[in-house]
């Protein structure tokens, strides 16, 4: 019986969206809290209602994809020079010939937004109804499923992947950490999936009186925005916690997807960490990571990204944006 | 079989039979990004606007489609001292993104005549505003008055050089329907020549009684006036060597309505005449002589006089001496001066010679009307509650007069909906950036936003403004005329009413609210006399000067 209850799954995935492997085991890694997946797999099918219970999250996607397109612009700029920036500028698919890993994509609010951008993007979620969903929503759109292989979802957690050789050039994992059980575990995770060189973006909530005040009381309780139980104040994450974990995370040179090419670095020499250097208020150099807040306006109902001076503290003390990118050299 | 009832089992089947769908009957299925329907000047111009773009162009499908004949308005051509009897003044905003879109080219400019100065006055009290481009700074004109065709045309031509947007012309839509199935249910739109386009995106540009907006379950709220536009194309003498040339716009606000005076060339103009149904059928009956005389009495005679002379055009009296003379009658016990630019009927005044003083008060005198100019339509007032379909109507946004149709004595239809377009581009450009899809709500919201209000505002504007000025009462007579005295003497503030109003885009909100504010400064500090009373006139001079403001772009 419960064979036969995975085969149609199986097909059904295969079916919609060319996955290559599906996992029909679920996930047993000790980040995935089950209570937090039951939680969601209620919720799965309003996750394409925008004016439902996710109607906050349709809404900061727009800004989420508009920061990582200005960090990926940014470093562009860094690595070859104005022109090469401008060139990609000018181009809408910006993330084309990118491998991009999400990291609990939900009904894939985010992942098709970068494949829209050209990305070679893999969805995952620890909720296998998750991935029905958002396997489904993306086959009712023809630039979704004739593109080949350019969206994937797959049943499965980081920590599952990282035992596959595969690595990527961004990382993402938007609003998720701050459900997992063991977040250092779970940002190592998504830290060993990034190529040299490459980016990881996370979007969460600093733990503070004021997050507390608007995440949960208000958007919960009071206006019912959000599904009571969504948010759990003490798995909040300040963006110093952030900081001082990839001050001291160093890529171990084993994780690069091809080791030959880091190969250069002398054996005895340890990598270096992702982050540094801090100033004296503590924010990482802005070509290592960045913490940028993201607040909501109701009056306008749009998230608004908050501007790079109005760190610290002010901005980032309840929704905020964080990048950080793996030296190349690591 | 237990196993075929779980949700997901059906979500395959659905799965195998859209493929089914798609490899056998592509033809009649087709995938489109933006399905405009609607071949108008809204239409027209989204299209455009989206193909001027390269991220737009390279990534979207796009279909436009409208039921008439559109390869007659392409090919349309008329002699040069001929005009069509619809034309609209083009605001500055208007022409600036026409310009941007690469449309402004294509338009024939010898058809096109500037707008330097107008003149409105009350069909009562007398009492005028003149607006002249000279006091915005930076700009030369206030408005072009273009004839819808020839922007029409331009659209149409500009389109035919862009194979990337498919026109399908003389073609209806059948009916729309929600794609079946709870995945990503998209409109399908079925073709009178048997085929069906499936849309991300379904934009209504399908005019007032728009089955786009019927399809997403938009209600709209609204009223008909009960006043028709009576248009026509008029033949006068170009203005004397004296004279500025035909540059001027001019409206009267008489109690049945506003008649307007917009000028397409040195001899030609253009008419709009809102007034009563029943006085609106007698004007559309009358001789083309008759009419004439009627547009030159209307601007001139005092309101008592120029009510008789309806009264008897309604008795009967239609033939072009009786009218004469009855006007001749009027002006004579009016001790209109036979010399005055306000004489018509016993005008002594002969072409090329000195003009009056008072000629530049007043358009020059119609001598003709253009043949097969004469048309009327019913005016109306009417505003979708969202320009966004929601639930099962998603996937659907509206733009022009599928989404408000307004009084025409401002001019502004014609240009919202240019302005819907620029904005809906704009906001469907930013989606496209952010891997946004462009037909969920969340992409268009923008759109909606920046849109909505703004349109909100002139429409209720205009609409006050009509309903202020139909009013014979004398307390409302003494109020708007001291109102409008008032800020005819204020420069500034009638340049920040001017560019508020669009006429200059790129001084719009900061230099005019800049100047607006500056006025009110110099109003406080002065505390002359002269002053006193504009303060004491206080607030509901600023909503009539706002609203007189935003009426000047006459179109019509």
């Amino acid at each position: 019986m419960l064979s036969a209850a995975v085969r149609p799954t199986t097909r059904l995935l295969r079916f919609c969206q060319n996955t290559r492997c599906f996992q029909s085991a679920a996930a047993t890694s000790s980040t995935v809290n089950a209570a937090e997946i039951a939680h969601f797999s209620r919720l799965s099918s309003l996750w394409w209602n925008e004016q439902g219970e996710f109607s906050l999250l349709h809404r900061m996607n727009p800004v989420r994809v508009h920061y990582i397109r200005e960090k990926l612009l940014e470093a562009t700029w860094e690595d070859q020079g104005e022109d090469a920036r401008r060139v990609l500028e000018s181009k809408c698919a910006v993330l084309t010939g990118m491998d991009v890993l999400d990291v609990g994509c939900g009904g894939g609010l985010l992942s098709e937004s970068l494949a829209r951008l050209g990305a070679r993007t893999l969805g995952i979620d620890a909720s296998e109804s998750n991935i029905g969903i958002a396997s489904t929503h993306a086959s009712g759109d023809p630039q979704l499923s004739s593109s080949g292989n350019s969206l994937q979802y797959r049943h499965t957690s980081a920590e599952q992947l990282v035992k596959e050789p595969k690595r990527f050039d961004a990382v993402c994992s938007m609003e998720v950490i701050e459900h997992v059980d063991n977040p250092v575990a779970f940002l190592s995770a998504c830290a060993q999936l990034v190529k040299p060189g490459g980016h990881l973006f996370l979007s969460t909530i600093a733990r503070t009186p004021l997050s507390y005040f608007i995440t949960i009381l208000a958007a919960e309780y009071v206006f019912h925005k959000v599904a009571v139980g969504t948010h759990t104040y003490s798995k909040f994450i300040n963006p110093s916690e952030l900081i001082s974990f990839f001050q001291t995370y160093r890529s171990s040179p084993s994780s690069s997807s091809n080791p030959t090419n880091s190969g250069h670095i002398g054996s005895d020499a340890s990598p270096r960490p992702w982050i540094t250097h801090t100033y004296a208020h503590g924010l990482p150099t802005r070509s290592e990571a960045e913490v940028r807040g993201i607040v909501y306006i109701p009056w306008s109902g749009e998230w608004k990204l908050m501007s790079r001076s109005s760190t610290p503290w002010g901005a980032v003390e309840c929704n905020y944006l964080f990048w950080v990118r793996r030296p190349l050299d690591s | 079989m237990a196993l075929f009832a779980t949700p997901r089992s059906l979500a395959r089947l659905r799965c195998r039979r859209r493929l089914f769908l798609r490899s056998f009957s592509s033809e009649h299925a087709r995938d489109n990004d933006i399905v405009i329907v609607g071949g108008g000047p809204a239409g027209l111009a989204l299209a455009a606007a989206l193909a001027s773009n390269p991220t737009a162009k390279n990534s979207l499908k796009i279909t436009l489609i409208e039921g008439g004949d559109l390869s007659k308005i392409q090919d349309w051509s008329m002699p040069p001292n001929a005009y069509s009897n619809r034309v609209s003044s083009i605001t500055d905003t208007s022409q600036h993104f026409l310009n941007k879109i690469g449309i402004w080219h294509y338009v024939e400019h010898a058809r096109t005549n500037p707008i330097h100065q107008m003149q409105v006055w009350d069909g009562i009290s007398g009492a005028r505003i003149t607006f002249d481009a000279s006091e915005i700074p930076e700009s030369n004109e206030m408005a072009r008055m273009t004839e819808n065709l020839n922007l029409q045309r331009a659209l149409l031509r500009k389109l035919s050089d862009t194979p990337s947007v498919r026109v399908i012309q003389s073609v209806k839509v059948e009916s729309i329907q929600r794609e079946a199935g709870d995945r990503n249910d998209w409109p399908l739109v079925h073709l009178s020549n048997g085929a069906t386009l499936r849309a991300r995106l379904l934009v209504g540009a399908d005019g007032f009684n728009s089955p786009v907006r019927s399809f997403a379950g938009i209600s709209s709220y609204g009223w008909s006036y009960d006043t028709q536009a009576v248009v026509a194309t008029l033949n006068h003498a170009p203005r004397g060597p004296f004279q500025a040339p035909n540059n001027t716009a001019y409206q009267r606000f008489l109690p049945t309505g506003p008649i307007a005076f917009l000028p397409l060339s040195p001899c030609t103009s253009s008419l709009v005449w809102s007034t009563k149904p029943h006085l609106a059928a007698a004007l559309n009956k009358s001789s083309p002589g008759v009419l004439a005389q009627l547009i030159n009495a209307a601007f001139r005679l005092p309101e008592p006089s120029f009510q008789y002379i309806c009264k008897r055009l309604l008795e009967g009296v239609n033939s072009s001496e009786e009218i004469k003379e009855e006007i001749a009658f009027r002006e004579r016990s009016d001790g209109i001066s036979s010399h005055s630019a306000y004489a018509s009927a016993t005008s002594m005044i002969s072409d090329g010679g000195i003009s009056p003083d008072d000629a530049d008060a007043l358009p020059p005198l119609v001598i003709s009307i253009q043949q097969g100019t004469i048309a009327s339509f019913p005016l109306r007032y009417n505003h979708a509650e969202s320009y966004l379909g929601e639930g099962a109507g998603s996937r659907t946004v509206l733009v022009g007069d599928a989404a408000h149709t307004v009084h025409p004595l401002a001019g502004q239809g014609l240009n919202m909906g240019l302005g819907d377009v620029d904005a809906l581009s704009r906001c469907i450009i930013q989606a496209l950036t952010h891997g946004g899809d462009i037909g969920s709500y969340t992409a268009l919201m923008p759109y909606a936003r920046e849109r909505y209000f703004e349109n909100h505002k002139v429409m209720s504007a205009i609409d006050k403004l009509h309903k202020v000025y139909s009013s014979t009462a004398q307390p409302v007579v003494w109020a708007r005329s001291v109102g409008l005295e008032v800020v005819n003497e204020l420069d500034s503030v009638k340049a920040a009413l001017m560019m508020n109003a669009g006429a200059s885009s790129r001084l719009q909100n900061a230099n005019g609210w800049d100047l607006f504010a500056k006025s009110v400064g110099s109003l406080a500090g002065a505390a002359s006399t002269s002053k006193m009373v504009g303060e004491m006139v206080g607030a509901g001079i600023q909503v009539l000067a706002k609203n007189a403001g935003e009426r000047f772009f006459g179109r019509h």
